[in-house]
């Protein structure tokens, strides 16, 4: 790079010739030119590009892509009687979201293989990406009281978004799935043979509502909305930072997309968090011992006795009540 | 106080009035920042020159106190050239251009005028855009003719291509665009200006000249400086640019095809092509 101009501001118009007089030093302003060498490039700055668009790639695939399937999973405690397709007919709208969901948990945590793997690649790209993020983040100073347009607007809660989701996904991983029931009002353990009961009780701070249940509750609803939000906003501009929508209207249809896309996970996010606040757990717990009778029975009668040991512990949840 | 001119606003307004003004004011680089008010009588279409060129040869404040003149730049008095360019009610724009009747059509309304915040004061509004010129610069925003002997007639320019740059080329580098980017913040260290975000404007000068069928040449290098730190990648998309820009210039079209584009170049880079 030539010198830095160090006059007033000329005229883009007008060429500077590298080398010649007019990137030269000009007397009696302000900044002088620096002709100090510069420091060896670091590794963010040589690997510049492709950081910036892994980070990008990585809030889509495969973090999107969980986010959907996600809450597709959760919200079947809102839909999933409908789903059962006749079995259990016996089961109410709530109960058969529970079984559903069960179901479902069920065929995750048995039947996906190297599941382990999956979630420590998941893990590491929410690392990846929220570490990366909050540094491009500290680049930018948001100005919306005086630019309080639409788009400047997204681009702070999007900020604000990341900020507080990654606080929610480490709450939520930390209690559910790692099992730090220390930081559970009413010390509830996650069990995936009893998998909306034990949820229901995580989240209302014990069988019944409690005060801390209610601030859990409430974080759980602030937490899926502003990551919705952040992903449905991040998929608009991820289309301009790769360069796929070019024209305002195009951005402008994408926009329409974006927001499809974000009210359907906003509705399944939220209708997941209701139906499992509203859960009786007491009544989810039934729910799901008759499933792993069921289950008991029907392992018995294909295979050796044997097999209805491994059904599951029935007796009882491990968490506690 | 209103922030812009809304048609709404367009009711007629008071004539023989007197405004107040309220400068923040600065005595020279690093020095601090204060603000002064002025009481400033009106004549019919002015403008914001037209009251500073008031209070220039009427340096008293409206406290009674005499100070110093206020210091500002401009230079066409036509939003062409880009000098007067200041923060009017808190938001960017040319101050040549602004009427008065339309910021403060009532007695005693008030305007405040600021220096633009992302580049080091000279003195009271007149700023230092020297980074816009080193930006440019890093795109190599020009076209590459110079030699030794006669290049000849250049290539065509087709009448569509032509047309697509024209809106490009009338940037006028005032810095609107990178006053309200959240992502173009004030750096007083000049040898940081190498890596820290282009701006709107240079990205969109970028875009003109590797649309250029000459200016083509340097198209690479062009899209090296925007793939590197403080390329097009640091633009957070608030989209703030293409609003305030005088000039209509599509700058977030120009940033999403520069996008497009260091996308194409950086995965010919991996393969080495
Ligand atoms: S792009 Fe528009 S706002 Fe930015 S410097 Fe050029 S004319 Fe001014
Ligand atoms: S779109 Fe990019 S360049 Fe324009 S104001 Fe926003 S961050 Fe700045
Ligand atoms: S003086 Fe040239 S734009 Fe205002």
């Amino acid at each position: 790079m030539a010198p830095g101009f160090t006059g007033r501001f000329v005229s883009p118009n007008v060429p500077p010739q590298p080398g010649s007089r007019r990137s030269g030093r000009r007397k009696g302003l302000i900044v002088e030119t620096s002709t100090s060498p510069k420091a060896a490039p670091s590794f963010f700055e040589r690997n510049h590009l492709l950081l910036r668009r892994l980070h990008s790639l990585s809030g889509i695939v495969p973090i999107g892509v969980f986010l959907i399937a996600h809450l597709t999973t959760n919200s079947s405690l809102a839909w999933g009687k409908f789903g059962l397709r006749g079995q259990y007919p016996e089961l109410g709208v709530q109960e058969g979201g529970v079984a559903y969901f069960q179901k479902e948990v069920t065929w995750i945590s048995t039947q996906i293989p190297h599941l382990l793997l999956i979630e420590i690649t998941l893990w590491g790209a929410i690392l990846f990406h929220s570490v990366l993020g909050f540094m491009y983040a500290r680049t930018g100073r948001s100005n919306t009281s005086s630019y309080g347009y639409g788009a400047n607007w997204r681009y702070r809660l999007q900020r604000v978004s990341g900020y507080i989701g990654i606080l929610f996904i480490f709450y939520h991983v930390a209690t559910l799935r790692w099992g730090w029931t220390f930081l559970v009002p009413g010390g509830t353990k996650w069990d995936h043979h009893f998998s909306a009961s034990t949820l229901a009780s995580a989240l209302r701070g014990g069988d019944n509502f409690t005060a801390a249940g209610v601030v859990v509750s409430a974080f759980y609803l602030i937490g899926i909305t502003l990551l919705v939000f952040h992903f449905a906003n991040g998929l608009w501009t991820a289309a301009i930072t790769w360069g796929l929508t070019i024209t305002a209207q195009a951005q402008r249809r994408w926009v329409y997309v974006c927001f499809a896309l974000g009210a359907g996970l906003m509705a399944m996010g939220w209708s997941a968090l209701i139906a499992a606040v509203m859960l009786n757990p007491a009544q989810a717990r039934q729910v799901e011992l008759k499933m792993q009778s069921k289950a008991g029975e029907a392992a018995a009668a294909i295979t050796a006795p044997a097999a209805s040991a491994k059904a599951g512990d029935p007796n009882r949840p491990s968490g506690q009540e | 106080m209103t922030t812009a001119p809304s048609a709404a606003n367009r009711a007629p307004a008071q004539t023989g009035r007197s405004i107040l003004v309220r400068v923040l004011r600065c005595d020279g680089p690093g020095k601090p920042s204060r603000w002064e008010e002025f009481k400033v009588p009106v004549e019919k279409s002015a403008n914001v020159i037209s009251v500073l060129q008031y209070i220039a040869a009427n340096p008293v404040t409206a406290q009674g106190q005499p100070t110093t003149p206020v210091v500002w730049d401009s230079g066409c008095l036509e939003e062409v050239c880009g000098a007067c360019t200041m923060v009017i009610n808190g938001k960017v724009r040319q101050s040549c251009s602004c009427l008065i009747d339309e910021y403060a059509p009532r007695e005693g309304d008030v305007m405040t005028l600021e220096p633009m915040s992302k580049f080091p004061v000279i003195r009271d509004l007149w700023v230092d855009r020297s980074r816009m010129f080193h930006n440019l610069k890093r795109v190599k925003a020009w076209v590459p003719i110079d030699g030794t002997h006669n290049l000849g007639a250049g290539p065509r320019e087709a009448p569509g291509n032509q047309e697509q740059r024209y809106v490009m080329s009338t940037c006028m580098a005032c810095g609107c665009c990178l006053e309200a980017c959240p992502q173009f913040t004030l750096e007083g260290d000049e040898k940081k200006w190498d890596e820290a975000f282009l701006g709107a404007h240079a990205i969109n000068q970028a875009r003109l000249f590797n649309a250029h069928e000459t200016g083509k040449a340097l198209a690479r290098e062009r899209l090296d400086q925007l793939a590197g730190p403080g390329g097009v990648n640091d633009c957070g998309n608030a989209q703030n640019c293409v609003k305030v820009c005088p000039k209509k210039i599509p700058l977030t079209e120009s940033i999403a095809a520069m996008g497009r584009a260091v996308t194409v170049h950086g995965i010919k880079r991996f393969f080495g092509l």
